[in-house]
């Protein structure tokens, strides 16, 4: 019989993020090289589902978790598309940082 | 009559390569008479000595299916229903030695047989291999000797994806000769 606090804990997605991770790393274990890759990314896209639900996030950040989940899927058909699109999340969360930066220095 | 057939040929290409991998689901649920279509369709691929090592578990308690999810990195969306489709090893043993390689292609056919027929309801299907088997086993209350192999999600697709490239026959075909 689940208690409450159980339930809520098993369905709360820092748990799910959780089980997520730790399925993956036995997984990853028997894959393709590259689903190494799949998962951190798709952990990073549910990571900024969770920190929506906390108020962390800014557009910029949503749009990144929009593509994604949009372009993961690359990885079974496009590896180089894949890595491309990885570059491309890389490059945008640098962005990211030094826009976030830069309104700290203009105020 | 060459026309007949032709036509049935056309019609069961257009299933074959009608089907995609979803991976994003409407949240509505399936009819029990699709599921049970899907299921049939499933019970009715060939296999090794007609030996027939399948089990399926079909699951539609949305408690239950989140539950699997939790175990399942390479299961996307949020299918209605999901079949686990698993591997009787008692009886697969009766193959000998090929048992287990067989075993694996019967069950496979199996699930090729379950995805088409979705296909053809308008159901969205996706085969997921990336699942922790020892988790789902245990979840499912699956006994000792019924192996899961493959999870194969169900709903109706949200959109379907464009078909990835194939490699072409002249690619793959080797006619007499490698």
């Amino acid at each position: 019989m689940l208690t409450d606090f159980n339930r809520k804990l098993i369905e709360s997605p820092q748990f799910k993020l959780l089980s997520f991770l730790v399925s993956s790393a036995r997984g990853c274990v028997d894959e393709p090289a590259l689903y190494g890759s799949l998962r951190l990314i798709d952990a990073a896209a549910r990571l900024i589902d969770i920190m929506q639900e906390e108020g962390l996030v800014n557009d910029d950040l949503i749009r990144l978790r929009e593509l994604i989940k949009e372009k993961m899927d690359l990885v079974m058909y496009d590896e180089a598309g894949f890595v491309e699109f990885l570059d491309y999340v890389s490059q945008e969360l640098v962005k990211i940082v030094k826009k976030a930066t830069q309104s700290e220095t203009d105020r | 009559m060459e026309s007949r057939l032709l036509d049935k040929a056309k019609t069961m290409l257009e299933v074959i390569k009608g089907r995609r991998s979803i991976r994003d689901f409407c949240d509505k649920e399936l009819p029990d008479e699709h599921l049970r279509l899907v299921l049939e369709a499933g019970i009715w691929a060939p296999s090794g000595s007609n030996l027939q090592p399948w089990e399926f578990v079909l699951v539609k308690d949305r408690d239950l299916l989140e539950k699997v999810k939790l175990f399942s990195p390479g299961l996307f969306g949020r299918p209605a229903a999901i079949i686990v489709v698993c591997i009787n090893r008692k009886i697969a043993e009766k193959a000998g030695k090929m048992g287990e390689f067989m075993s694996l292609m019967d069950v496979s056919m199996a699930a090729e047989n379950m995805m088409l027929m979705a296909y053809a309801l308008d159901i969205g299907s996706c085969p997921v291999a990336s699942f922790n088997k020892m988790a789902v086993k245990e979840l499912l209350d699956l006994p000792a000797h019924v192996e899961p192999a493959l999870i194969i999600t169900l709903g109706y697709p949200k959109e379907i994806p464009k078909p990835p490239r194939r490699r072409p026959l002249e690619e793959v075909v080797h006619v007499d000769r490698f």
